[in-house]
């Protein structure tokens, strides 16, 4: 019987083709892989040609979606490669990491305890004096916030296991105490700093590298021969974990003792030839045994929570190390070439970088690509290594092709060297219905999901742009961010335009929101009223029922006008109806498009500005400045919506509100002016009326800074009108001649300030209207004199030869 | 100690290329005095088998170096580019005198260079007299570099004109140089290789046409990172210059470097150092070598003038002399920065005050 360990390096090239040339030389007939034991069951999907790396495990909690963790594979992941072996060869493989449900219990444990603890922390500190407190602080905080708050380092990446999904399990944080799980899983703050530094780097600071993964890149990864590799590596680890400090660590211990526990579980079941593929820092724990009882011992008794798993496509992006991803690579693009072409000398890579760099448009001729390979090689020779790696290469990009400018260089960082790609599951694993039913959507609409983003403008008046509109607007409303709305140019509402790209993490979005319904429209609508049952504000609602409408989610647009004109009656916040109507009315104004039921919306918005009209006269009083200035924008907007409405009994009701306001002494003399002009425009106000309102509101008597606001409000943006529209000439220039000269002179600061907020040429046309006696001046045009017939003769052959037609055909 | 000035590298440190050579025991490229790997060394410092300490030439990123000198080692020509001051002409003049232990093969680049300095000139009485023959051939240091296999340096080269520039695509591509006159061509020996020393920011340059660019990889010197390695750049150049001129001063107090260090630091960058404060940009460079000249000059002042310590007047001077390039702008930028930033500072009123004086 024989018991083999490969410690490995997650995701790493060489790793994965030591792991496959091993497996196929012993031939054992059990592979355990590091990964949790829930998704024994999905390992027969491994080999199914409908999934392709980079996929990952997705292990979550049912009752808590946000609960998640991911186990990410790629094709040159050595646990991958291990699983194809074993299912190809049709031996048993299975997972032997500590269930995820263990690990997920202990995580919740560990939080609670620390959050007990800065809570009594911060009990203790509102206890002490100020003094004292703000020493403690000083004192404490270090150790408590570096574990707590640092986003973590380096830590040697490739030991630390499965990725326990940060950006997933970061939404579960509350804001006050944000927790880093890798920090977590980590070690007590004491040993915090020595934990920091990777125990690789130990081992590359004497081989003269710079860091851990570098040293490990080219001891291991980049190897081509691999005989007793294991054991080196091995050999090395149990070295390192001798002479580096370690934490006291439950979480890892128990780990270590539940692989253990499934090496003998196999040895019981008379497997005779067991290979073992882990991370490398536990390979030496799984080959010394110590005895079934200590392990047995200290998995007793583990908490426990329930689990669900279901693979998911991944991205390369993803799988970066700038994800924070904690087993995350740097270079995902570059290990996949790696190992697609294990024997490439760079003149492979230098070649994709060629072409690359001409796809865009940059000269990049062979002889380049010749003197940079020339130079990286020269650069492996200068620091002692065999092959020329990444590194190399880069530089001798940027040297060569780049001309030293690193700018060119974040291209290929971006297409090459993590190369964004996305994984395919088949469509035949079960998954979460919210999920099937998504990618039905997508499949039927024909809209991939993709790594990269893609652009698309919907064209509202075609079905099938419709239901992917609807699609992505219900998505929206459901939090799952896949199409981000982007501004689309032109005129028009039948216009749309998205910007789609999967993100991977979306999925446990996805699953989170399973529970709201099978299906998108189902989740969506409930999903929807769930969240305005708990909205406080209209505002909150009436942006809920902006985004509902265009997702056709008919069941929660009923629901959520109900509650807005609820809410409507008991708000007291004209500002805050304002605000909403003009998106509600282009809603009913467009509406067509989109075939909504414009009547239940149009309802409410009569009910709205029904109260908006009563309450407005008495919002406008008593508003300081500020507040005016942004009232006038929403009377602006509203003032629109109405005119866009053109229904008979709400104009009425507009310019009766207009009117009460216009004559209100006490309303905000903006405000007052812009209902003036606005009656002016609907007709209302006419002639002598008007010449004695403005000349009422402008009078002497009206202290200066009242007047100047009324004025403001009276021809807000209007410069042009002024100069188009006679009356309102008429009106503004006989008040100026009107007023006496001392009285001039003292409303002259008035005009002035008004008059400054138009543009320099309406300014300048105004000055020129005034000057020509208050008619606008008409450029000079070119009068007619005597025309030289003869010489115009001349002119016409060329005339007629730019209209085409040919001369023979006139003369 | 010699009468010269200013001794070229190869011999102001002789002792270490020694060194070097006696501990380097690896392959060399033909016509190399040391391997690759010594040559890097020689750069950027570090400590021998036997010991010996080898100061650092250039300070920053080692791995910049060793693209330099893995670039010498290929058929490719080395183009340092960069801002003014940025160490350029150091590291190529030490890397000639590295790799060829001669780093007096050097064409100055400047708007009048013929291609009779890059080529070959005429001896117009021996030509006169004896008709056209390798005797009446007058040689350029590239002409001699590529006969002796060494490494040729060529200053400012964007400042020498388009067409002359392009003379250098055949000695760089084919590694020839054809004298059609005597109808003979020299052809470089091995180890011959061209370093280029070019600045990005002044005007009316001659960008390079790009087959000849083709011929060089660039690699770009940038200003240091941090204000450790700034200080630590200037020190050890004025450590060196007060040996050179055998000045009576006292060595600089760090305090005073880094305080140089930090007013160059800041006005290059527009910042302040804590980030807090925006700064107007002065037109200058002010590039680490400016600086190493300011305490240079300050130094001399001290050693002449004042009582031989460093003092902040001795500084000020130097200060405002590469600070302000344009006597109106620049002007109104200094004011600015003394009143808002140097001011304020406690520790700093001795130059607030001598700048003042000014």
């Amino acid at each position: 019987m024989a018991i083999h360990i490969l410690g490995i390096r997650h995701h790493g090239p060489g790793s994965a083709r030591n792991v496959k040339a091993f497996l196929e030389a012993t031939k054992p007939d059990i592979v355990l892989v590091e990964g949790p034991p829930e998704a024994d069951g999905l390992l027969e999907w491994a080999n199914d040609p409908g999934l392709k790396p980079p996929v990952a495990i997705l292990v979550y909690q049912p009752d808590n979606a946000q609960q998640g963790a991911f186990y990410p594979f790629a094709e040159f992941s050595p646990e991958w490669q291990a699983i194809q072996y074993a299912r190809n060869n049709k031996i048993h493989v299975r997972f032997m990491d500590l269930p995820a449900g263990h690990q997920f219990a202990l995580e919740q444990e560990k939080r609670e305890a620390l959050r007990k603890k800065a809570e009594a922390m911060a009990a203790a500190m509102a206890a002490a004096n100020a003094g004292r407190a703000a020493a403690a602080s000083d004192e404490l905080a270090p150790g408590e916030s570096e574990d707590l708050y640092e986003p973590k380092t380096g830590n040697g990446e490739f030991l630390k296991e499965a990725a326990t999904g940060h950006a997933p399990t970061a939404a579960t944080n509350t804001p006050d105490i944000p927790i880093d799980e890798e920090a977590l899983v980590d070690a007590s703050p004491a040993t915090a700093r020595a934990i920091r530094r990777d125990p690789i780097s130990y081992l590359a600071e004497v081989a003269g590298f710079e860091d851990g993964e570098k040293w490990w890149e080219h001891m291991f990864e980049h190897r081509l021969g691999s005989e007793q590799v294991f054991d080196a590596v091995s050999e090395a680890m149990q070295v390192l974990r001798e002479l580096v400090p370690q934490p006291d660590d439950q979480l890892e211990a128990c780990r270590e003792a539940w692989m253990r526990k499934c090496i003998r579980q196999a040895e019981k079941e008379m497997f005779q030839n067991i290979a073992v593929i882990c991370g490398a820092w536990h390979a030496p724990a799984l080959q010394q045994m110590p005895k079934q009882k200590d392990d047995n011992d200290l998995l007793k008794g583990l908490p426990k929570v329930k689990i669900d798993c279901t693979w998911i496509p991944w991205t390369y992006d993803r799988l970066g190390y700038f994800s924070g991803y904690g087993a995350g690579i740097q270079s995902p693009g570059w290990y996949d070439h790696v190992w697609k072409y294990p024997a490439d000398d760079g003149t492979r890579w230098m070649a994709k970088v060629a072409q690359l760099f001409r796809k865009q448009g940059m000269d990049t001729s062979v002889a380049h690509v010749i003197e940079a390979i020339r130079l990286a090689e020269s650069l492996a020779a200068l620091r002692n290594l065999s092959k020329a790696g990444l590194e190399e290469l880069n530089e001798a990009t940027l040297s060569v092709l780049c001309g030293g400018e690193k700018m060119q260089m974040q291209l290929i960082q971006r297409e090459l060297i993590v190369s964004n790609r996305m994984g395919e599951v088949p469509e035949a694993i079960p998954k979460p219905p919210l999920q099937l039913d998504i990618e039905k959507h997508q499949k039927r609409l024909r809209l991939p999901a993709t790594a990269d983003w893609k652009d698309y403008t919907l064209d509202l008046r075609k079905d099938t742009d419709l239901e992917r509109s609807i699609l992505l607007h219900r998505l929206q409303l459901l939090g799952i961010e896949w199409g981000h709305p982007q501004g689309a140019s032109g005129k028009g509402t039948f216009k749309e335009a998205w910007r789609l790209q999967w993100d991977p993490e979306l999925s446990i979005q996805v699953i989170e929101k399973g529970n709201w319904g099978n299906t998108v429209a189902e989740a969506a609508e409930k999903y929807t009223l769930d969240r305005a049952a708990a909205a406080d504000s209209l505002g909150t609602v009436c942006e809920l029922l902006d985004m509902a409408i265009p997702a056709e989610v008919h069941g929660a647009t009923a629901g959520l006008i109900n509650q807005i004109s609820n809410m409507a009656a008991a708000s007291g916040d004209v500002i805050q109806l304002m605000g909403v109507i003009p998106s509600l009315v282009s809603v009913t104004r467009y509406g067509n498009v989109r075939k909504t039921d414009t009547e239940l919306v149009l309802g409410i918005v009569d009910s709205m500005i029904t109260r908006i009209c009563v309450n407005l006269p008495a919002a406008t009083t008593a508003v300081n400045e500020e507040a005016a200035y942004q009232l006038l924008d929403l009377f602006f907007k509203l003032n629109d919506a109405v005119s866009l409405l053109q229904q008979d009994e709400i104009t009425r009701q507009w310019q009766d509100t207009l009117k009460a306001i216009s004559a209100s002494a006490h309303s905000a003399p903006v405000i007052r002016g812009y209902a003036t002009r606005l009656l002016t425009d609907h007709k209302l106000l006419e002639g002598d009326a008007l010449i004695n309102a403005f000349s009422y509101a402008m009078s002497v008597a009206t202290p200066p800074e009242v007047a100047a606001a009324w004025l403001e409000g009276f021809l807000k943006g209007s410069g042009t009108l002024l100069l188009l529209d006679q009356a309102l000439w008429n009106l503004v220039n006989n008040w100026v001649a009107s007023v006496p000269k001392e009285t001039f002179t003292q409303v002259l600061p008035l005009l002035r300030r008004t008059f400054a907020n138009f543009s320099q040429p309406e300014r300048r046309k105004l000055g020129e209207k005034v000057r020509a006696g208050g008619v606008e001046q008409v450029s000079p045009i070119a009068t007619s004199g005597d025309i030289d017939s003869e010489r115009a003769l001349q002119g016409i052959p060329v005339v007629l030869q730019l209209l085409g037609i040919t001369q023979n055909t006139t003369v | 100690m010699s009468a010269i000035l200013r001794q070229n590298a190869e011999e102001l440190f002789a002792q270490e290329l020694e060194e070097l050579q006696k501990q380097d025991s690896g392959k060399r490229p033909a016509n190399w005095k040391l391997t690759p790997a010594a040559v890097v060394t020689y750069l950027v410092g570090g400590k021998l088998k036997n010991g010996f300490e080898v100061t650092p030439k250039y300070i920053g990123n080692k791995r910049l170096m060793e693209i330099a000198v893995a670039t010498l080692t290929t058929d490719r020509a080395l183009l340092l580019y960069g801002l003014p001051g940025t160490a350029k002409s150091w590291v190529s003049e030490h890397l000639a005198a590295g790799i060829s232990g001669d780093s007096a093969m050097i064409i100055q680049g400047t708007a009048g260079t013929g291609e009779e300095a890059i080529r070959y000139g005429w001896n117009y009485a021996k030509l006169l007299a004896e008709g056209p023959s390798e005797r009446a051939l007058v040689e350029t240091p590239m002409m001699r570099g590529m006969k002796d296999g060494k490494i040729v340096r060529i200053e400012e080269l964007t400042r020498i004109g388009a067409d002359v520039q392009d003379t250098l695509i055949t000695i760089l591509s084919e590694k020839t140089l054809p004298v059609p006159e005597l109808n003979i061509a020299v052809q470089a020996v091995k180890g011959f290789n061209v370093i280029a020393t070019a600045n990005n920011r002044d005007k009316g340059v001659n960008e390079l046409s790009s087959a000849l660019k083709r011929r060089f990889n660039t690699v770009i010197l940038p200003v240091p990172d941090s204000i450790e390695e700034e200080i630590d750049i200037v020190k050890r150049r004025v450590t060196s210059f007060e040996k050179v001129m055998e000045l009576p001063a006292e060595p600089p107090a760090l305090q005073e470097i880094r305080r140089i260090v930090t007013i160059f630091r800041e006005l290059r960058n527009g910042v302040t150092l804590d980030g807090k404060t925006k700064i107007k940009v002065p037109s200058g460079t002010l590039s680490t070598a400016e600086a190493i000249s300011v305490v240079n000059s300050g130094l001399a002042m001290a050693a002449y003038f004042g009582d031989g310590q460093l003092k902040a007047t001795d500084l000020a001077a130097g200060i405002l002399g590469s600070v302000v390039k344009d006597p109106v702008q620049d002007k109104l930028v200094w004011q600015e920065y003394l009143e808002t930033v140097v001011k304020p500072r406690e520790d700093w009123k001795d130059i607030y005050r001598a700048c003042r004086e000014l």
